[in-house]
């Protein structure tokens, strides 16, 4: 976990939301309020990295009404993450409803590589997204100088691009120039 | 036979729910279904106003083999008034008992729950009606075979998809009862629009793992998909049409495990 931001977050244990197993739509939309109610509750905080532990089982509608609708709600806004996602059945649920609602959602695993449940970036902005995984925080203009033949320009629009799809979080940063720049972060 | 006992189950209770006056004669030989039926609480399940010939059975069969025969797991109702949330978890329970020399148990299990909560689930969202569903789970002497049947008894699942589809999809509308459902299970389609029906998305992708055959009873056809390479797919599927009327939707998932792990 030690690659993971040092911009304000939090964690949110699933399982003091839910049940040992999150079975069926409206126990997802219950669950849903309530974690709804603990996002509210932490203004300021950017990324919340969602443990699962004592968590036994999740079906897709209640991962459906759950996590992924949080993050969908909160594009562009705030982020979500998975820290410790290692069941694979688990897995699977997760990334079926996040692949319907078209909401990337990054599962960080110690010693193993980071993962985008949900729809991957496209062929075109994948580069960009590798890149902003390996640093905390990017602007368009490292990316640029670290590339052939990507201008600053092109860079701009596939963070852009990143950001508008979930797959990353932006604030507002002071430019060299003196004007003001986004710059890009990873969620998690 | 459990996703069949399953269908008969709902049949019957069907009759008895629009006032018809319902008898099941069981007056047959010796390898008659009836002590199966009995085993499973076929009849605790049953209307009481149904008769059943030559007599109705006391129900102690059930309750003294419930939860003790590794190879039959008895038919659990779905009660529509009062959600029990420990109804997938007790119906999977049995394959941990009887597929426990199995490397694959632990996916098979949890495949089986997913494709359990999911289905209850729509049980609760969709059927429309006040008859309680059935879910049954059978594993087959040996693991070789294992069977994850949902029963209800509302309108069909086809019914209740079409009039949405027909604003929102009119394509997929237009489509025959066997491409409907294989799409149903493929693209995961639902009545409340794009965003949803990805449950059933989700139990077929398991399944499909599992090579699992999957059998849906409509009110009066009968689909049956055989998984391919590319899962459930029209040109591998059967199709059975005009069939007594049985209200309800009914999926059965049958995996043959044979030759696996």
């Amino acid at each position: 976990m030690s690659r993971m931001n040092q911009i304000p977050a939090v964690d949110l244990r699933l399982r003091e939301f839910m049940d040992e197993e999150g079975w069926g739509r409206a126990a997802g939309r219950r669950t849903y309020q309530k974690l709804l109610g603990f996002v509210d509750d932490h203004p300021g905080i950017l990324i919340f990295r969602v443990m699962l532990a004592g968590v036994r089982r999740v079906d897709i509608s209640f991962a459906s009404e759950t996590v992924v609708e949080l993050a969908r709600k909160h594009r562009c806004k705030k982020g979500f993450c998975f820290v410790d996602l290692v069941d694979s059945d688990q897995r699977e649920n997760w990334q079926a409803a996040a692949l319907r609602a078209t909401q990337p959602i990054m599962s960080w695993n110690r010693n193993a590589k980071p993962i985008v449940l949900g729809p991957g970036p496209s062929q075109g902005s994948s580069d960009a997204f590798m890149f902003a995984l390996e640093r905390s925080e990017v602007r368009a203009a490292e990316f640029a100088g670290s590339q052939r033949n990507v201008s600053i320009t092109n860079a701009s629009t596939k963070f852009k691009q990143l950001w508008e799809q979930g797959f990353l979080l932006r604030r507002e940063a002071a430019a060299e120039s003196g004007g003001v720049e986004y710059v890009y972060l990873r969620v998690g | 036979m459990t996703d069949a006992a399953v269908r008969l189950l709902c049949l019957l209770n069907q009759l008895d729910y629009s006032t018809r006056r319902v008898t099941i004669n069981f007056e047959e030989k010796k390898d008659g279904v009836l002590p199966y039926l009995e085993r499973i609480g076929f009849f605790q399940s049953l209307s009481p106003s149904v008769l059943v010939l030559p007599r109705r059975p006391s129900g102690f069969a059930a309750i003294r083999y419930r939860g003790r025969n590794p190879s039959v797991v008895e038919i659990q109702r779905i009660y529509r008034k009062q959600r029990d949330d420990s109804l997938p978890k007790r119906l999977t329970r049995a394959i941990t008992q009887a597929c426990e020399k199995r490397r694959d148990v632990k996916e098979l299990e949890e495949a089986a729950w997913t494709i359990f909560a999911e289905l209850i689930d729509n049980v609760f969202s969709h059927s429309e009606t006040p008859l309680d569903g059935f879910a049954a789970l059978q594993v087959y002497p040996r693991g070789n075979c294992l069977k994850v049947a949902v029963s209800d008894s509302g309108f069909g699942m086809l019914d209740t998809l079409r009039p949405a589809l027909k604003n929102e999809a009119p394509k997929l509308a237009a489509l025959s009862d066997v491409d409907l459902i294989v799409e149903v299970f493929r693209q995961g389609l639902s009545r409340h629009g794009s965003g949803r029906g990805c449950g059933l998305k989700g139990c077929a992708d398991k399944a499909v793992k599992f090579g699992a055959e999957l059998d849906v009873r409509l009110p009066s056809a009968r689909v049956l998909l055989v998984p391919g390479s590319q899962g459930y797919t029209p040109n591998r599927a059967f199709c059975f049409s005009d069939l007594p009327l049985i209200w309800g939707t009914h999926v059965c998932f049958t995996f043959n495990l044979t030759g696996r792990s």
